[in-house]
């Protein structure tokens, strides 16, 4: 393993982070709140350590596929620490595993909180927990790719382990300008939804933070009732729109700008997304019963929010009858498309398993028939096959084992399971003890950290972080 | 610029890795999903899995917007339609590898009739530049520059009587000549006035014909041979695929007696009828015995034109032994050039290299006169006019500013050639030869190519300066 390359490449991660928390450093000044002092601090230390790790002398410039893995893996983790430093020093979250927690569940845009009060926090810390989701939902490795083309091949390794589905797919010949294109449709969705909850009378500030936590898929909100609290029509439609605009794979945009629109609307992975959204939303309106319009909002908002794994709230579905619980559990396992800034299986992935059992069951009648798996016209090797079977696999495992870990702290099935699930599918709340009224708090220091990794394991795929404890990987073998 | 190279083997992967360091958008596509995959993971472009002829592939993928398609896939037909259906859908020029040896009498009608830009012939190409040292009897092999009054050649270090252990500076009588570049274990570095000459290093120089010709008659290798050098008169072909079969073509034009040995019956069959007074032998061409009946030894040049490098490798060095005085070898993949020039092979000929150079040479158009591509594709070599409007008019050289990977060779003023110094000055309409890592090439571009000026181009020096400086 190349360590020079690796140390240079996270110093200048942490370099980019410190320049990510110089918009919240600007926010607390504006504000003049109390957490000046924590940003200043934190800047100043990533920047050191940055820039320290940025002179190490290199040798080798090349970036290997081992490479480039262990600079997604170990500078998630580094950003999550480095990030938590703010919440440490201004004394919002004192203890730093809880910092750490929050910073991790902001980054992997999973919106899972420990902080009981949001609404008493500091509007610079409240800023930069939301920034974290807007940054972690398209990728911080991804921005770097885009504006440093230094990396050289290995920028391709590090957009493929960062971004989220089976296939990574170039729209353009280099990775840099593919980067950049994503940015762009990024950025635009942002500014437009800024604009429109802006217009819908929430304040710039506010919009601005929720806006954050909705095209990353993320979920922080400035208020303890999160969307509920705003009580408006209005913003809550406005956010399901945009909850299901970020769970669709932005490539999608791309081809719509360039007027392949009958492309886009042909695309099997979108079309199974919205069929879902729109049958969950169908059964969960009749299920849940009352003035038909008020559920129908509601179903759409709560749906809408945990498919897309952002998980912002407007009603407590813990209330909801067990239909429609256990529906929005198993759209906690779906989660967005791949391309998008949703976590979760994928529907892509979903997709494929539905059409191999299909195949299977035509294989019991035609043994001899041979039968290519095929989304949008395009068969899928079995390597890809192979991978997103083992994908599912390990994802069910990892949510059995953490399960039964979990469940050591005595909360109850549903609550540790949901907690389980909400945490590596990036969504934020599950149900009963960590559903949409409660938090995270009460789990024990070591549970919080397990769940960290469960939603950075969940975040970049399961395997990227996977390779971390293989102990393969940390020696020069075969 | 945007480039489609169709194809995904071995030229269509080099011209890929070489346009990249000229800042080149490139979209790869190939049938087989598995190469692509290989090249996905190694080159930074696009890929994608389709036939070239696929009319709405070509469509979807917007082609009236790409500046050049290079069809390289293994079949001439194919190459053929797909540059002439990329051509139709707007793309704006296209290159069709042909290789084929009944095609190449056609070649011209077909480029006008089927509206392809370019053609390249690898094989025949190779085959060219062998019967070109066999027939003009160089001493060494060599690359000639401004109408043939500069050249550039390698010479090993060892067999020149008094340079090992000298620093750069302290060596004499390099007058019209400059070291413009030195192979230590296959990494070329580029040298300054203290860099200490070891054994076995690999000089690069350019230089005047006087330069060369003084250099040369010191050399021992060089002395030798020219002792003993009589013309050529019988040469061995292994192998007698296409190269074998061009270059046999053109030696037996020019009166040389010819005798290929081929494996497949069907083969030797073809070549007996085609080439009249050519020997062919039906034989296996790593099998000893039948080089000693064929009395190798008496052979004046033996070349390895095989479609396995390490097959025309051995043979060669085999041929060398038994007294051959010059063997040349064919060698596809550029692994082993690290390793060649120190195996004792006379020539080493990269088939795959020569093409890449030539399209270059049509890709960077105008006022460039010819590409060469040195030990892999490490370093380039390439001619160019200097057009009024660049910005190293009239300064002298040390003024420039040019980056340490770029070195002016030499200057052809006024039909004369001038190997410079820091204080010579180009003139307009000179002819240059410009030595260029390939790291550096990318840095060509501000110097050599017309001044724009205006804010863009700022910015883009501006990018360029941040990239160096997270480079270093």
């Amino acid at each position: 393993m190349n360590y020079p390359i690796l140390i240079k490449v996270l110093g200048i991660l942490l370099t980019i982070e410190a320049l990510g928390m110089v918009p919240s450093l600007l926010i607390s000044i504006y504000y003049s709140s109390n957490d000046v002092f924590a940003f200043l601090i934190s800047i100043a230390i990533n920047l050191i350590v940055g820039f320290t790790m940025f002179r190490i002398p290199v040798k080798k410039k090349d970036i290997k596929i081992k490479e480039a893995l262990s600079i997604v893996s170990i500078g998630w983790v580094l950003i999550s620490i480095f990030g938590a430093v703010p919440l440490v020093i201004s004394g919002s979250v004192p203890s730093f595993v809880d910092a750490i927690f929050e910073m991790v569940s902001g980054f992997t845009t999973t919106g899972a909180t420990i902080i009981n009060d949001i609404e008493v926090l500091p509007r610079g810390i409240l800023f930069w927990r939301s920034f974290s989701h807007w940054i972690g939902g398209m990728g911080i490795l991804v921005f770097t790719v885009a504006i440093l083309p230094a990396l050289g091949v290995g920028s391709y390794q590090i957009f493929k382990a960062e971004s989220p589905g089976p296939i990574a797919d170039r729209i353009v010949p280099r990775i840099k300008d593919t980067a950049k294109i994503l940015y762009i449709f990024y950025i635009s969705l942002t500014i437009l939804e800024i604009i429109l909850l802006k217009f819908g009378g929430m304040g710039l500030y506010e919009s601005i933070v929720h806006t954050f936590g909705t095209v990353g898929t993320g979920g922080f909100s400035t208020r303890n009732g999160s969307i509920g609290a705003f009580n408006s029509s209005y913003i809550t439609i406005v956010i399901s729109i945009f909850m299901i605009l970020s769970g669709i794979s932005f490539s999608l945009y791309y081809q719509l700008s360039k007027g392949n629109w009958r492309e886009v609307f042909k695309d099997e992975e979108l079309r199974l997304f919205l069929s879902i959204i729109g049958i969950c939303v169908l059964v969960i309106t009749f299920n849940i019963g009352g003035n038909l319009g008020r559920s129908l909002k509601d179903a759409l908002f709560q749906v809408t929010s945990i498919i897309s794994t952002t998980g912002y709230g407007t009603v407590d579905f813990n209330e909801w009858p067990t239909l429609s619980k256990a529906i929005l559990f198993m759209l906690m396992f779906i989660g967005g498309c791949a391309g998008s800034t949703g976590g979760g299986i994928k529907n892509i992935r979903i997709l494929v398993l539905l059409k191999l059992i299909k195949r299977e069951i035509s294989k019991i009648f035609h043994p001899r028939a041979v039968i290519h798996v095929k989304v949008n016209e395009r068969v899928l090797s079995s390597d890809v096959l192979a991978s997103i079977m083992s994908f599912f696999a390990l994802y069910i495992f990892i949510f059995i084992i953490g399960t039964i870990i979990i469940s050591l702290e005595g909360i109850g099935l549903v609550s540790s399971s949901s907690a389980v699930a909400a945490s590596i599918g990036n969504i934020g709340p599950g149900f009963d003890f960590v559903g949409p009224t409660n938090t995270f708090s009460q789990f024990s220091q070591l549970s919080k950290l397990f769940l960290s990794f469960l939603m950075l394991f969940g975040r970049l795929e399961l395997f990227t972080m996977l390779i971390l404890f293989s102990p393969k990987f940390w020696k020069d073998e075969i | 610029m945007k480039v489609l190279i169709v194809g995904a083997g071995k030229l269509g992967y080099r011209l890929a890795q070489q346009m990249l360091l000229s800042d080149i958008e490139v979209t790869i596509m190939d049938t087989n999903s598995k190469i692509l995959d290989r090249v996905n993971n190694q080159l930074d472009v696009l890929t994608i899995n389709a036939n070239g002829v696929q009319i709405d592939v070509l469509k979807n993928l917007n082609i009236g917007l790409y500046d050049l398609t290079i069809a390289v896939t293994s079949n001439d037909e194919t190459n053929i339609v797909i540059s002439s259906i990329t051509k139709k859908l707007g793309c704006k020029k296209t290159i069709a590898r042909i290789r084929n040896p009944e095609y190449v009498e056609a070649i011209p009608f077909i480029k006008k009739e089927m509206n392809i830009d370019h053609i390249v012939n690898p094989e025949l190409a190779i085959a060219t530049e062998i019967s070109r040292y066999i027939l003009k009897k160089y001493a060494f092999y060599s690359s000639d520059f401004v109408k043939g009054k500069v050249s550039m050649i390698d010479l090993n270090v060892n067999n020149i009587p008094g340079f090992i252990g000298k620093k750069i500076h302290e060596l004499e009588d390099l007058d019209d000549l400059l070291i413009t570049a030195i192979s230590k274990n296959g990494n070329l570095i580029i040298p300054h006035g203290g860099s200490i000459l070891e054994k076995d290093d690999i000089l690069y120089l350019i230089g005047t014909r006087a330069g060369i010709k003084r250099i040369a008659d010191k050399s021992q290798v060089v002395k030798n041979k020219s002792k003993n050098k009589k013309h050529i008169e019988k040469v061995f072909i292994l192998g007698g695929g296409k190269i074998g079969y061009y270059l046999a073509k053109k030696l037996l034009k020019e009166g040389i007696r010819v005798k290929i040995v081929e494996q497949s019956t069907e083969r030797c069959k073809y070549l007996s009828e085609k080439l009249d007074k050519a020997l062919i032998i039906c034989g296996d061409g790593s099998d000893i015995n039948i080089l000693e009946e064929e009395e190798i030894d008496t052979m004046d040049a033996f070349v390895g034109v095989t479609g396995f490098d390490e097959e025309n490798l051995l043979m060669s060095l085999l041929a060398k032994k038994s007294g051959v005085k010059e063997v040349i070898s064919k060698v596809s993949r550029s692994n082993y050039v690290g390793i060649i020039e120190k195996l004792g092979v006379d020539v080493a000929l990269n088939p795959i290299n020569i093409t890449v150079s030539n399209i270059l040479k049509f890709i960077r158009g105008g006022k460039v006169i010819s590409v060469s591509l040195l030990l892999g594709n490490q370093a380039e070599v390439l001619e160019m006019v200097a057009s009024e409007d660049l910005s190293i008019i009239g300064k002298p050289i040390e003024k420039i500013g040019l980056p340490k990977g770029i070195i002016i060779g030499a200057i052809g003023h006024n039909g004369k050639a001038i190997i410079p110094d820091g204080k010579s000055i180009i003139h307009p309409n000179d002819r240059l030869v410009i030595f260029c890592l390939s790291s550096e090439i990318h840095a060509l571009d501000p110097f050599f190519k017309g001044n724009k000026g205006g804010l863009l181009n700022e910015l883009s020096n501006f990018n360029k300066g941040i990239r160096n400086f997270i480079n270093n």
